[in-house]
Order: structure tokens, then C-alpha cells, then sequence
């Protein structure tokens, strides 16, 4: 099979949502000594555009979306260690802890922006709805996460946000994460009042808020940050 | 003896039911299920955004049907125990016919009969106002009384409580608890200030959990059993413990329920057929499972979180005409809209979709969302009143003068939605001495209505 076939193929496995296919693929390509930023590049990359465009035009829809992130991932599991220090210092690449805070059980926000998150190549931890402050906490040090992404649709969930924050600037460990947050009633303003370092106000807006915390952590920022990344603000009197 | 599952039965099955994982129920489960039920009713691609008010009940029957299929096929899946709560169809028609055609909320003289209605029914839609935006402690009593006095406002529900004497509630926590007591006194007490004592309430929208339930709903000086316990659950067709506590506990109490969870367009029923569908059979559900008086039928497109667009204004059409149509149920609907007050937008997003709601046999609707619901203390009640004028005034209309209505409002707003003006807050919109709406926007309100007027819907012009 030819360098193009298997990116084809790849391309259509992560359209498609079939996990087992994408990882094959990119199995495939690396056996075939495809350079592993060509794959993204020319399989997975392609493949998200098309869905996430697919997904605006109401023409795709959420399990789509979701199932072509998990394909992707598949994918990129292989292929990231493959990746060399030089390409890899090029390469947006890291990992988000993300939930729906405690008391609230929305999770369809959520959901849209970890499948976004994944379509950049971005390693999601969900850890699901009503998710407790420590839960987030504990998570992202074991698991050495760059970003906690906190999403809530409910107003009384809100001071939970704070809670992370404090908690891991209690603990001594604010430096060693970024936390950004996103929902219904959350606002560029809350996350500067609470000490957050971003907000976007959908899942294409967190998408850039996290390529560019990572991009600066990359770049020597440490959290937390003096002024939050915000992107997509509500328009109001 | 009616053969309706009883709840201890329905806790039973959340234990017993079919495994299902989360992932599977949402990605494979429900949009394979609609798609196939979609298939076989030759459903797909019934939606045109051209035509955003559905005017052929055939159409409508069908999705009926198929919503029935597919609350059969699916039942809900408790996301705490990973089980799928299912009925059998003895128990779906039992819990149907069972369920009330008519209900009293409140007390005496100022109460609200909800009944039955089928689309175009001349006994009007009612008018629940406002959603569950949340609003500002020390502005809450004034908004709460304001709302009341609406005379054309038939049930009070009104914003949530963020804080408690200052400090922030933290739902599941027992501040929560304490809040819901409070707010149901401060909710009683309004009602009782503009003159309505027994006029029926929605609570408690500041419960998100149970233990606000508990607090508010029930208690001595609190929400009344006469009022409707507000019970909110996950989408896409899901219940959860937290969902299940406070059915209980309404049921504990004697009480009435109004439970609803929306269908997601864009989401895991996928287009707005699908969704349709999946609203639909979660309502028809609710009966069965939940035990509910007054029923579902939400709607919601992703993409915006919002319904007044026009995928979202057709699939309220359709799932409305469904139901009043084949069941005796209590339909209540809900128009979201997402701009904010003191925009002539907001009331045009008003005016369609309530419009659409009351000329399809809902039987209740609650709002405006003034602002999506994004932001604390963007509403104000002259909104509430506009809701409450358009669901009487547009109840008894033809759907295709409706539909008039749609297509003449529609384009005004549309461009807008995804990044739409949410306004300014009650503070701005409202003098604070008077408590009256500024001369600007009672302008807009005016201007709003005269439009309306003239595109047919028999508003009062003062």
C-alpha cells in the first residue's frame, strides 16, 4: 500500500470513528517509515477538518464528533512517541484533565470541546459530570497534566472553580497547572476574578486558549498567569 | 390498580436494568436507535429550514409514532448505576392514560388551571415566567414581586439565588439546603406582596441538587404541594439518583411535578429529526418513570443553545403538535432564546417562539431566557409580561398564520443568534426608584408589539 493509501486510509478511519482502523493506519505508516508529523499532517489533521466543519454545518453531530476524537486519539497514541525532540518542540502537544464541576450534571459542552480538544491532538482525561475540586487536583498531578479544564452550565456550580484554584495554591501546586474554564454562565470576567489563566466561550475558543497555554508553557510560561487567555467574549451593555 | 410502574418498582430497575456504559448509550445507542426509527417512519430529512413552522399534523402524527417507538426501544439510562430503566408498552399506555388531562397550581382564586389542549385551541397556553436566571440577593425580592404582579402572568417562577445572605451557595452542600428554604420563603413572600397568595409557582430553580429540593419544596412557609416541584433532568433520555431523590420526594410530600430534559439538535439524536423524536419519546417517559403531571418536550440546537432558529422553531412545532395531538398529556414547552433585554431582538425571539409553542397545543410554557441565561440579573419582567401576552394572545391562532408570523420575525433576528447582544441587566433596563421599565425600553416593547399586531397575533395594543 502506497504512503498516500494509508494516509487515505487513516484519513477515513478517524472520519469514520472506527478506533481500530485509525490505529492500524498509523501503525501502518510508521512501519512504512511515514515521517510521524506527515502523518498527522496529511491523516488526522485533514480528517478533523472535516468533521469539525461537518459538525458546524449541522451536517455531523455530537457522536461523530466524539467517536472521530477517540479514532484520533487511537491514532496519535502511536504516533506521538515516535515523534523527535526537534519535531516534537515544534508540535503542540500535552494533556488536559477535563470535567463538569460538582453539582452540575451537564455534559454536552463538555463533550463538544473534549472532542475539539482531541482533533488537535491534545491528550483528554474525562473524568465526567459532578466531578469534585480534588478529583481534578489529584488527577492532573498523577497524570502529569498540563491544563485543568473545568466546565459548568450551572451558576451555583461556580464558586467550585475558585475551590481549584485555592486548593492547588494551598497545596503549593499552582505552578504546576494550568486551570482554564467554559459554560453557559462563565464569563471572561469570572476568570479573571477567580485567578484562572483562560477562558474560551466555546469549544473552538477553549481550542485556542489551550494551543496557546501550551505553546507558552513550551516557550518557559508557568501558571499561573497575571492575566488570563480569553477568547470569544459575550456581548453586552 | 393501573399497572404504571410505582417508583419503587422504577428504583428497582435502576439496579436491575439492562448494563449500558455512558459512552455506549450516547454514541452508539441513542443516535443508532433514532436513525433507525427515523428509517423506518421515512422521517429523515423532513426538516426544511425554508418552512420553519411545521403546518401538516400527518407529519406530526408520525413523529408521534415514532416517538413512542423509540420510548419504547430506549427507556432511560440512570447514569448513576449505568442500568436502563425500560417500560414494557402495558406500562407506557397505562402511565398515558393515567395521566392528568387537567391540574389546579395554587390555591383559590389566584390559581392556574392547566389543561389539555390540542393545536390551536382556543383555551390558552399558560404562562410560567421567568426561567432560572439568576439574580442578584438584593434585587431578588423586588424581581420576585415584579414578576408577580404581571397580571397576565399566570405561574411564578423567577430567577435562582446565587448567594445566601451574602454567601455563595455551593450546590450539594448544605448551604444549598438552606438557600432552597429561603428562597421558598422569599418566593411566598412575593406573591403575597403583589396581592396573589395563591397564585401557583414552578420551584425551586435554585435546586440544583436535591438537597435544595428538600429545603424548598414542601416545607412550612416554602413552596406548596399546590405549587409544581421543578425537576430537571440529563439529556439525552438519562435519570440520575439526584433526578430520582427529588421525585420522591414530591411524592413524599403530595405534591404535583413538572420533570423535563431536552432533546439535543446537533447532539446524540443528531438532526433536528432525530431529536424531534428523542424529545418526544423522553417526554412520553416521563409519565411512565418518573411519574410526572405536567410533561416535557424541550428542545435545544447546540450550536447556539437555543430553540428560535429555525431548526429549533420547527422541531417545537412538530413535537407539540405530537403530543397534544395523540396523548392528553400536559406539554410544556420552553422558547430559549439569546438575546438579552433591552434589545427589540429579545422580544421578536419572544414572539416566535412562544407564538409557536401556544398555536401547537402546548399547555404550559416557562420563560423568557432572557440573555441565553448567561448572566446574573439580565432579565427584567416586562419580558416576562410580553411571554405571558404572546402565550394568551397566540393560543387560539391558525398554525399557518403562525407560521406568517415566523417568517416575517425570523430574518429580523436570525443572523444574530450565534453572537447575539445579550443587553443590559434589570439595573439599566428599569428605573430603580420606580421600579418601571426605562422610556427606551418600554419603547422597544412597544414597537415590538405594534409589529406583532400588524403581522397578525391579537395582542392588546396598550
Amino acid at each position: 500500500m502506497s504512503m498516500e493509501e494509508i494516509l487515505d486510509g487513516l484519513k477515513s478511519a478517524v472520519i469514520e470513528g472506527i478506533d481500530e482502523d485509525a490505529a492500524e493506519f498509523a501503525s501502518q505508516a510508521i512501519e512504512a517509515a511515514v515521517p510521524p508529523m506527515e502523518i498527522i499532517k496529511g491523516g488526522i489533521d485533514p480528517a478533523m477538518d472535516v468533521v469539525g466543519k461537518a459538525f458546524e454545518d449541522g451536517d455531523a453531530f455530537l457522536p461523530e464528533l466524539i467517536l472521530a476524537g477517540d479514532a484520533a486519539r487511537a491514532a496519535l497514541d502511536l504516533i506521538i512517541p515516535m515523534i523527535s525532540e526537534d519535531d516534537l518542540e515544534g508540535a503542540v502537544h500535552g494533556t488536559v484533565v477535563i470535567g463538569t464541576i460538582f453539582g452540575d450534571a451537564h455534559d454536552i459542552g463538555k463533550n463538544i470541546v473534549s472532542a475539539i480538544l482531541a482533533a488537535h491532538g491534545i491528550k483528554i482525561i474525562d473524568l465526567g459530570i459532578n466531578v469534585p475540586p480534588r478529583q481534578y487536583i489529584d488527577t492532573a498531578l498523577a497524570e502529569g497534566a498540563e491544563i485543568i479544564a473545568i466546565s459548568s452550565l450551572i451558576t451555583t456550580s461556580l464558586p467550585y472553580h475558585r475551590e481549584v484554584i485555592n486548593t492547588l495554591r494551598d497545596r503549593g501546586d499552582r505552578e504546576k497547572v494550568f486551570v482554564i474554564v467554559g459554560g453557559g454562565p462563565v464569563t471572561a470576567e469570572w476568570t479573571a476574578e477567580i485567578g484562572a489563566d483562560g477562558y474560551g466561550r466555546d469549544a473552538q475558543d477553549a481550542a485556542k486558549v489551550v494551543t496557546q497555554l501550551l505553546e507558552g508553557l513550551a516557550a518557559g510560561q508557568k501558571p499561573p498567569l497575571v492575566e488570563p487567555i480569553t477568547a470569544g467574549a459575550l456581548k453586552h451593555g | 390498580m393501573h399497572n404504571k410502574p410505582d417508583i419503587l418498582e422504577i428504583l428497582g430497575r435502576t439496579q436491575t436494568g439492562e448494563y449500558c456504559t455512558q459512552k455506549e448509550w450516547d454514541t452508539k445507542r441513542i443516535p443508532l436507535t433514532i436513525r433507525s426509527i427515523l428509517k423506518e417512519h421515512d422521517l429523515a430529512g423532513a426538516c426544511n429550514p425554508d418552512e420553519p413552522v411545521n403546518t401538516d399534523f400527518d407529519l406530526a402524527d408520525r413523529f408521534y409514532a415514532a416517538g413512542y417507538q423509540a420510548a419504547l426501544e430506549l427507556g432511560y439510562l440512570c447514569t448513576d448505576t449505568e442500568r436502563i430503566v425500560g417500560v414494557s408498552q402495558e406500562e407506557l399506555d397505562n402511565a398515558l392514560k393515567y395521566a392528568p388531562a387537567e391540574i389546579w397550581v395554587g390555591e383559590g382564586k389566584d390559581a392556574t388551571l392547566l389543561r389539555a389542549r390540542t393545536p390551536s385551541d382556543p383555551y390558552p397556553m399558560k404562562a410560567a415566567t421567568s426561567l432560572g436566571i439568576t439574580v442578584s440577593e438584593d434585587v431578588m425580592p423586588d424581581m420576585l414581586y415584579l414578576i408577580a404582579r404581571e397580571p397576565e402572568v399566570d405561574i411564578l417562577e423567577a430567577g435562582s439565588m446565587i448567594t445566601v445572605r451574602g454567601r455563595e451557595v455551593l450546590s450539594g452542600t448544605p448551604i444549598e439546603t438552606l438557600m432552597g428554604y429561603e428562597h421558598g420563603v422569599m418566593h411566598r413572600e412575593a406573591r403575597r406582596r403583589a396581592g396573589r397568595e395563591g397564585m401557583g409557582a414552578i420551584g425551586s430553580i435554585s435546586a440544583v441538587t436535591e438537597y435544595g429540593q428538600f429545603g424548598a419544596y414542601g416545607t412550612p412557609g416554602g413552596f406548596r404541594t399546590s405549587d409544581l416541584a421543578l425537576i430537571l433532568f440529563p439529556s439525552e433520555m438519562k435519570v440520575d439518583y439526584r433526578t430520582l431523590h427529588k421525585v420522591v420526594h414530591t411524592l413524599n410530600m403530595g405534591g404535583i411535578m413538572k420533570c423535563d430534559s431536552p432533546g439535543m439538535i446537533g447532539g446524540m439524536p443528531g438532526p433536528a429529526e432525530g431529536a424531534t423524536v428523542s424529545s418526544i419519546a423522553c417526554a412520553l417517559l416521563s409519565y411512565a418513570i418518573l411519574q410526572n403531571h405536567v410533561g416535557g418536550g424541550e428542545i435545544y440546537d447546540v450550536r447556539y443553545l437555543s430553540n428560535v432558529n429555525r431548526e429549533g422553531l420547527w422541531a417545537l412545532s412538530v413535537i407539540y403538535q405530537a403530543l397534544s395531538r395523540n396523548t392528553h398529556t400536559l406539554c410544556h414547552g420552553i422558547a430559549n432564546q439569546v438575546s438579552g433585554p433591552g434589545t427589540e431582538n429579545l422580544l421578536r425571539e419572544i414572539a416566535t417562539g412562544v407564538s409557536v409553542l401556544a398555536a401547537s397545543g402546548s399547555s404550559l410554557t416557562t420563560g423568557p431566557r432572557s440573555a441565553g441565561g448567561k448572566l446574573t440579573d439580565f432579565i427584567t419582567p416586562l419580558e416576562c409580561r410580553f411571554v405571558a401576552e404572546v402565550s394568551h394572545a397566540a393560543s387560539a391562532m391558525s398554525i399557518e398564520n403562525v407560521k406568517g408570523v415566523v417568517q416575517a420575525l425570523l430574518p429580523k433576528y436570525e443572523d444574530s443568534i450565534k453572537e447575539p447582544d445579550l443587553g443590559i441587566p434589570f439595573q439599566k433596563a428599569y428605573n430603580m426608584d420606580t421600579l418601571e421599565p426605562t422610556p427606551e425600553w418600554e419603547a422597544m416593547y412597544r414597537k415590538v408589539k405594534a409589529e406583532c399586531i400588524e403581522l397578525g397575533i391579537p395582542l392588546d395594543s396598550h
